[in-house]
């Protein structure tokens, strides 16, 4: 007896210990090294969020000509879900390099010490837009560099407002314009408007009401603010009248598709939607224009992204190198000219709307936009009052800003 | 188990009369070179088994206890222990994470009250249909019910996205009878409340949105589930349907013929003898469908992610994807491995509570039903 | 296990089928009423149309151009027959490299399960060795913890061992699983001893007599293992989910799952979508369609760990 629990306890102790070396092994349970630096030539792994073909192959183009030009290699692998590969990658020991860090998340990977905070380590960090650069601040460090910027507009169909009797001077450039507007396109049968059932598309009402979520330093929430109360209303009662209809309702993916198959008159989007109809709807006519304005003035959300330097990469300088290369005036011109985006340089604006003539409202925008929200764990709350958007036309506003704001106060207290 | 029944007399091998003892005699030197040849046949599975499913729940309770934001190692002293933070989070704490987690668990047991009812309906109804012996073809019609079970899951959701469109399959199929479709993906009012709504009652009572268990308020916990979510539970109980059809072809293949016959003889109508002799004795089966519906309906997964993330308004939220999101797109590993626990306990449990009741019911029957059983038993299949 | 009979009398689980030879008595009875024939075969047919045409119309619709199957889901046949759609599968996505990681996957992960579930099944089922009912106990559990709890920790342990985002990721984990080993012990415990105790007086020892002697017997549970294997990992989403990151190393659940989820820029192409599900659907139809009778079996004995 005595021996065969012996013999048992052995197999059993063998089992367990091979369980554990193997187990440890692998890359250890500490991970206390600093990455070391490794100086000459660098195989730099780029990881992107890329809107398209378009995106994908002109930045692997340009990381191609870096490489070959400075003797590194240089390796683009566009993400399917970019939020998901970065966290998992990060959270493992070999993240890439350089990637695409969304202004929206930017806090998030800031404040868990995931990104080298490189950004005045730049030769000319002071050309980007202002707005850009707090983007991408914290704790006054610049950490990254903006790729590029995008703002939102009204996009019009040309041919369903000749059709349904208005002209060019029916074009809303106020909240009060916009409803008469939407309540003749309506009486002909036509949706006036779809709209993402976002706060980055319903946001910028909030902003042309001079409301927002966070205060402009991003350490108070403000999300319950009669301002913000009163823009929500008004979408609600655009929504609720019918003359604002969400994409799913409208059998869409999302309000550019909604609009290029013509099943809605107006649309908010950003200039990405330039590239998407020529692709899947190249003989929609429209017009671009800034949104309307509310009683508190002109507002807009802008959206960008940064080049981040993973802080645990190995070939850090040959990043920044790179990352200086992406962003040089002549490269975010032939990115501009590639997939349509518009450059963070301020030196580069005039060539822009020399070029691109018809993204004066989008190029305008970036003067009064509003960037993302720059604050950690705020992600969940935002998706929370993504979800109260949805079914905005039915719930209550003053619930949902009350939740928000709740919601807002513990993840910046966190 | 009689395994050697079969290798009949004639079998030479099996005439051998020292084999006996001299099996006992070797017995000893036999077992310990069993012992390792057993051990090594096991080894890979062991192996496999432990590291990648022993090992990772033992880490991913670790982690559970932790803030850990999903840089670098979970396992280093840098990484802050919190205790049970993250499981109180979920429960006693007001804030977002109990939140959607309680909204997950309303969609999903709202999803287990439809999903499992009407499957083990359906595949028992449909296992009568096609055991009946008086059709033919019936080899097609049970192929034709379990061919959803076999196809993938993603497959079947693009499939189930494109039918369930607003101007989609559906939809069209139901404009023919003069009804307008809802906006399936798109619609988040829960069923009650339409129910509600329908007999005049749009708006809730105060009473009801006031207060309510675990921060979401009556109103909330009793919405139904969403249009969204229905259309999920169609796609579910279609694929799953033919499966559990399977079981229950199976059981009622061993309902002894006797006992049909005799219940014929003696006059019983086609429903007596269905309720009276075949649904009993389908009993064990049908605990069986049961325990994996619930099972497997608390595990929901492929279809959320593929159809609706979670969307619209958080009524396609279940338990097991919101930890993934939780874990993966808001980088709190903590409070998603948290989640997967607490399920685990969720599905643990029920399979328990389940048992147990069968194990109480059964009992009190076998006593009643023992003796006038005996002479059927000798009927069944061994 | 009531349901298993012995090696080589055909299906472990009778199952009503045409190919059933009926008693002769029976045949007599089998009449029946006519009208009660007509309402089962209406039942029939309803429910046949039900469970078969959304693959109909996934057929129908991936050869439509999108305003056609935006305009007529329902409709079985295109208005035009469009191998854009299809084209555009094989050239405006990773399909093929899907498809080639996929059976990839699939082959090593089934051969993988196959041997080492039959292994250790036997081991289980014939070899006396102490521990025995304890690791047996222990697969009993495994099979019981649901796979969609173990997302995060297995990542976690993968990304322990820097086996992250890699084959060995997609491969190993699931290089094993619980419910192949029970059932072929179940299966090897329903095999004559006397055959084994015929060889084992020949001397040969334990991997022989697993390899060539027991081993050709339980073609039956072999078959019934592979399918289940194959099935189950060629339609294998969440694991992929975890287990790797890199685009070049995706299986088709994963490839399809991402093109419904934006990879295609945000437009809907239903035709596109409903193609490249209907391909990664026909291998295991075609599997079904041969081997239909193991599935049949496949699905009864995964139940009996119940």
């Amino acid at each position: 007896m005595a021996r065969r629990f012996l013999r048992r306890a052995t197999v059993a102790g063998i089992a367990a210990t091979a369980l554990l070396t193997s187990a440890a092994c692998g890359s250890g349970f500490d991970d206390d090294a600093e990455s070391s630096q490794t100086s000459g030539p660098a195989a730099l792994q780029i990881l992107i969020g890329s809107s398209g073909e378009a995106e994908t192959k002109a930045v692997q183009e340009a990381a191609a000509s870096w490489a070959s030009a400075s003797g590194n290699t240089a390796t683009v692998t566009p993400a399917q879900d970019l939020v998901q590969q970065l966290g998992q990658a990060l959270a493992g020991d070999a993240p890439p390099d350089v990637f695409y860090v969304d202004a929206g998340r930017f806090a998030d990977y800031a404040s868990v010490g995931a990104l080298e905070p490189y950004g005045d380590k730049l030769a000319d960090a002071g050309d980007f837009y202002p707005s850009l650069r707090t983007a991408f601040t914290r704790d006054g460090k610049l950490y990254c560099a903006p790729k590029d910027f995008s703002t939102l507009a009204l996009q019009v169909n040309t041919d369903l407002w000749t059709k349904a009797g208005l002209t060019d001077a029916d074009i809303p450039t106020t909240w009060d314009q916009f409803t008469a507007t939407a309540r003749k396109l309506k009486a002909k049968g036509v949706t006036p408007l779809a709209i993402g059932d976002t706060r980055d598309r319903i946001g910028a009402f909030m902003r042309q009401n001079g409301g927002w979520i966070t205060s402009p330093d991003g350490k108070q929430a403000t999300a319950d603010t009669p301002e913000n109360l009163q823009a929500l209303q008004y979408v609600k009662s655009l929504l609720t009248e019918g003359l604002a209809r969400y994409p799913k309702q409208l059998d869409a993916g999302w309000a550019g598709e909604a609009f290029g198959k013509g099943s809605a008159a107006m649309t908010i989007e950003g200039n990405w939607i330039k590239g998407a109809l020529q692709n899947d709807f190249p003989n929609v006519k429209y017009t671009v224009h800034p949104l309307p304005a509310g009683p508190k003035g002109q507002g807009t959300l802008s959206f960008t992204t940064c080049w981040g330097i993973a802080a645990k990469s190995k070939f850090k300088d040959q990043a920044i190198k790179f990352v200086e290369a992406m962003v040089s005036v002549e490269q975010q011109m032939s990115f501009a000219k590639g997939f349509g985006v518009m450059p963070s340089r301020q030196a580069a604006r005039d060539q822009y709307t020399q070029a691109f003539p018809a993204d004066k409202a989008f190029v305008d925008g970036a003067e009064y936009a509003q960037g993302p929200v720059n604050a950690p764990k705020m992600d969940s709350v935002l998706a929370d009052f993504d979800t109260g958007l949805q079914g905005l036309d039915r719930g209550d506003p003053k619930a949902l800003l009350e939740r928000v704001q709740k919601n807002t106060q513990a993840a910046l207290a966190g | 188990m009689a395994t050697d029944v079969l290798a009949g007399p004639d079998d030479p091998r099996r005439a051998a009369p020292a084999e006996p003892p001299r099996r006992t005699r070797r017995r000893g030197g036999t077992r310990s070179g069993e012992t390792a040849a057993g051990w090594l046949f096991v080894a890979p599975v062991i192996v496999i088994l432990g590291l990648f499913m022993l090992l990772p729940i033992l880490m991913a309770l670790w982690v559970s206890l932790t803030d850990w934001n999903g840089q670098g190692s979970p396992f280093t002293s840098r990484v802050p222990l919190v205790g049970l933070d993250n499981y109180t989070d979920l429960f006693t704490r007001d804030g977002l994470a109990r939140q959607n987690f309680m909204t997950s668990i309303r969609n999903n047991l709202y999803y287990v009250g439809i999903v499992v009812p009407v499957q083990t309906a359906l595949a028992l109804f449909l296992a009568l249909v096609v055991n009946n012996r008086m059709l033919r073809g019936r080899g097609f019609f049970r192929a034709a019910f379990y061919f959803p079970s076999v196809t993938s899951s993603v497959a079947i959701s693009v499939v189930f996205l494109f039918i369930f469109a607003n101007a989609g399959a559906v939809n069209r199929l139901l404009a023919l009878f003069g009804i307008d479709g809802p906006q399936w993906f798109a619609d988040s009012r829960g069923v009650l409340h339409l129910l509600l709504g329908a007999l005049g009652m749009d708006e809730p009572p105060r009473a009801l949105t006031s207060g309510g268990p675990f921060g979401l308020a009556w109103w909330d916990w009793l919405s139904g589930p969403s249009v969204a979510m229905c259309s999920i539970i169609i796609l579910v109980v279609w694929t799953t349907s033919g499966t559990f059809m399977l079981m229950f072809l199976a059981a009622l293949q061993q309902v002894p013929e006797t006992l049909e016959e005799a219940g014929k003889l003696d006059g019983a109508t086609r429903w007596q003898r269905l309720r009276f002799i075949t649904l009993p004795s389908l009993r064990p089966t049908m605990f069986l469908v049961l325990a994996l519906g619930v099972i497997g309906s608390w595990q929901v997964f492929d279809q959320i992610y593929v159809m609706s993330q979670g969307d619209p308004a958080k009524t396609t939220l279940t338990p097991a994807y919101l930890s993934y999101r939780t874990a993966f797109r808001d980088f709190e590993y903590g409070s998603g491995a948290a989640i997967s626990f607490v399920l685990f306990l969720i599905i643990i449990l029920l399979t328990l509570g389940q048992r147990w009741l069968l194990r109480e019911r059964d009992s009190g029957r076998r006593l009643r039903r023992r003796a006038d059983r005996s002479g059927a038993e000798t009927g069944r299949r061994s | 296990m009531a349901v298993l009979t012995q090696p080589g009398s055909g299906p472990m689980i009778h199952l009503p089928g045409e190919d059933d030879p009926q008693p002769p008595r029976r045949r007599r009875r089998r009449g029946g009423h006519p009208a009660a024939a007509f309402a089962g075969y209406a039942v029939l047919v309803f429910f046949a149309l039900v469970f078969l045409y959304p693959f109909v119309i996934q057929l129908g619709n991936a050869f439509k151009t999108e305003p056609d199957a935006a305009a007529n889901p329902l409709s079985p046949i295109p208005s035009v027959l469009d191998l854009n759609s299809v084209q555009r599968i094989f050239d405006g996505t990773d399909f093929p490299l899907w498809l080639g990681n996929s059976t990839l996957v699939t082959i090593i992960v089934t051969l993988g399960r196959v041997f080492f579930a039959s292994l250790a099944g036997y081991a289980l089922a014939r070899l006396k060795f102490s521990g025995r009912r304890v690791v047996f106990g222990a697969v009993v559990a495994m099979m019981a913890v649901p796979p969609v709890v173990l997302l995060i920790p297995k990542f976690l342990v993968l990304n322990q061992l820097g086996l992250y985002n890699s084959y060995a990721a997609l491969i190993v984990p699931v290089l094993v699983d619980a419910t192949g080993v029970f059932v072929m012990k179940q299966f090897f415990e329903s095999i004559p001893v006397s055959v084994e105790e015929a060889a084992r007086i020949d001397g040969v020892n334990a991997f022989r007599m697993f390899w060539s002697v027991v081993l050709p017997m339980a073609r039956p549970a072999l078959i019934t293992v592979t399918i289940m294997s194959f099935q189950g990992s060629w339609n294998e989403l969440p694991h992929t989910l975890v287990a790797v990151q890199d685009p070049a190393l995706f299986t088709l659940p994963r490839g399809l799952a991402d093109l419904v989820s934006g990879s295609l820029g945000k437009g809907s192409q239903y035709p596109l979508k409903l193609g490249a599900a209907l391909l990664a659907t026909i291998p295991v139809a075609i599997i079904f369609v041969v081997f239909q009778r193991y599935f049949v079996r496949g699905a009864n004995e995964g139940a009996e760990k119940g």
